[in-house]
């Protein structure tokens, strides 16, 4: 299968790359991944190629791209909110996919920030039908608390280990950090049952990178209530895996991990179309 | 702003259509070219940003530019594990003649940063390049080799990366979040530039108290120009943070300005 790169958008902006497997019907569902961070569109160590060729083999249409000033694509000139600019260039993603695969529904896939603009859209455009929250918002619990410094009080080397990385952290402490504010626990909670409301599916999986703030598969759970018991949600936690999944073995286990998700919540049906 | 954005085209071009390239179109007339060849694994990641910053400045001087993906690399066809030395080398040649069909040239300079330096100046001969910009080329590929061993090797055993530390297993036969093939880690062991047969300038940015491997390789000192401060291209703190640096874009377009 080819891929096609693509310069579009409403103000000719954005550069995506789309995967186009035969055939696809009217009912087909568009894959599109975001931005994970600042890296462009081919994801942390390519990960976001390996996907979308990985489910373009599966027969699902899949659009990587770079919003707006990340990567290859140009602001789009317009005053606009950075959470405005997100849900049009999504748009603009979703309409290109459209036209080249002739589908209507949308997944979005997104890690850490993409997590967060992924969250964004699917809170409010109709076409977006599943997400996929890769290390998305998440929030230090008792529980956290609990399994974070329950082992450390009783553990004399753990104690040297931690105030030695303390002092080595704050030597190397100057490098100038860009983070997204994360929104209120409560808030992303009402957005999630909206979300499945309207019957969006969701899949959330976390990995043991982000273990400053969330340690266990139970901290779903503690995070989001009864949400995450809901049929339209599946959780996952990769414990070994880093944040970026730099190591392989890790990222084919979460490729894998989405390709099934996938064929569970929107089926390939004959013809190869999902 | 939609004229200035279609001056940069995203395409694929090559064998069978596999190469991705992205064209930059000049401001005025083109009288030179120039082809940025990447680095290869995280170096590429790192130095996107800057290839398209340097892209930019040198499109706005009239210099048309291409920017392409190397098979198994970016969003060229090709898996991670299929990156082959001799075919970076052939897929810059073709690059090469792509960048001269479309911008309607046949003078076209080279920059590459670390392997991606060391696959311009192998190619140079067979890519026709009037001269070449190297930025900290790899020119002794054991010592490289031995190094991206030891980081990978270290790589387990981060704690700020992993909640527990992992088998070297989980971590065999990768440099750096890639999957290389046996033949390819054999293709850079076995790798050694030869002094350049086309004009060449050396942009060193490698720490001071690293020894540096330039002395056999360039005759004339004034081919050699250091620049301040050291790039971390080895810092395993930095291996996902971007590389970018504007005495290097101002280096290289006043260096392919003056060009002859």
């Amino acid at each position: 299968m080819q891929e096609q790169a693509f310069r579009f958008g409403r103000a000719r902006h954005l550069v995506g790359i789309a995967g186009l497997p035969p055939p696809v019907a009217p009912e087909a569902v568009g894959v599109i991944v975001l931005n994970a961070g600042l890296v462009h569109r081919i994801g942390p160590f390519r990960l976001h190629v390996e996907m979308t060729r990985r489910l373009n083999a599966c027969g699902y249409p899949t659009l990587r791209f770079d919003l707006s000033t990340i990567g290859d694509s140009a602001a789009s000139g317009e005053s606009q909110t950075r959470k405005q600019q997100i849900c049009a260039d999504v748009g603009d993603a979703m309409k290109l996919l459209g036209e080249q695969a002739a589908c209507k529904r949308f997944v979005l896939i997104g890690l850490c920030s993409g997590s967060q603009c992924a969250h964004m859209v699917a809170c409010s455009d109709p076409s977006v039908a599943g997400a996929v929250f890769l290390d998305g918002y998440a929030y230090r619990t008792l529980g956290y608390h609990l399994r974070y410094y329950l082992p450390r009080l009783l553990d004399m080397k753990r104690w040297l280990r931690m105030l030695s990385r303390r002092r080595k952290a704050q030597a190397g402490g100057s490098e100038p950090a860009f983070t997204v504010a994360p929104l209120p626990q409560a808030v992303v909670r009402a957005d999630l049952a909206g979300m499945l409301d309207r019957g969006l599916k969701l899949c959330l999986i976390y990995s043991g990178g982000i273990s400053r703030y969330f340690n266990h598969a139970r901290q779903f759970r503690e995070c989001f209530g009864g949400i995450v018991s809901r049929p339209g949600v599946s959780t996952r936690f990769l414990k070994e895996a880093d944040h970026t999944y730099i190591l392989t073995g890790d990222r084919n286990r979460l490729l894998d991990s989405v390709e099934r998700w996938l064929f569970d919540n929107f089926p390939v049906t004959t013809g190869g179309a999902p | 702003m939609s004229t200035r954005n279609e001056a940069e085209l995203p395409f694929f071009f090559g064998p069978d259509q596999g190469l991705f390239g992205l064209f930059h179109a000049s401001a005025k007339p083109a009288r030179k070219a120039v082809l940025l060849c990447p680095p290869l694994g995280q170096d590429q990641i790192r130095c996107h940003r800057l290839y398209r910053q340097l892209a930019q400045a040198l499109a706005a001087e009239g210099v048309a530019v291409l920017r392409f993906d190397y098979y198994g690399t970016g969003d060229s066809a090709g898996d991670s594990v299929e990156l082959d030395w001799q075919r970076c080398v052939a897929d810059t040649v073709v690059a090469a003649n792509e960048l001269r069909a479309r911008a309607g040239v046949d003078r076209v300079l080279a920059f590459g940063a670390r392997l991606g330096g060391s696959v311009a100046l192998v190619a140079a001969a067979q890519a026709r390049f009037a001269g070449i910009v190297a930025w900290d080329p790899v020119l002794d590929g054991r010592a490289y080799v031995m190094h991206l061993d030891a980081m990978q090797s270290a790589l387990c055993r981060d704690g700020q990366r992993f909640m527990v530390p992992r088998d070297a297993a989980d971590a065999a036969a990768q440099w750096l979040g890639f999957a290389i093939s046996d033949r390819f880690r054999q293709q850079i062991m076995a790798l050694h530039v030869e002094r350049p047969t086309v004009p060449t300038l050396l942009l060193d940015s490698l720490s001071s108290d690293a020894p540096q491997p330039w002395g056999s390789f360039v005759a004339d000192a004034a081919a050699v120009r250091c620049m301040q401060p050291p790039t971390p291209w080895h810092d395993p703190r930095r291996l996902e943070v971007a590389i970018l640096s504007h005495p290097l874009i101002q280096a290289v377009t006043q260096h392919v300005q003056e060009a002859a």
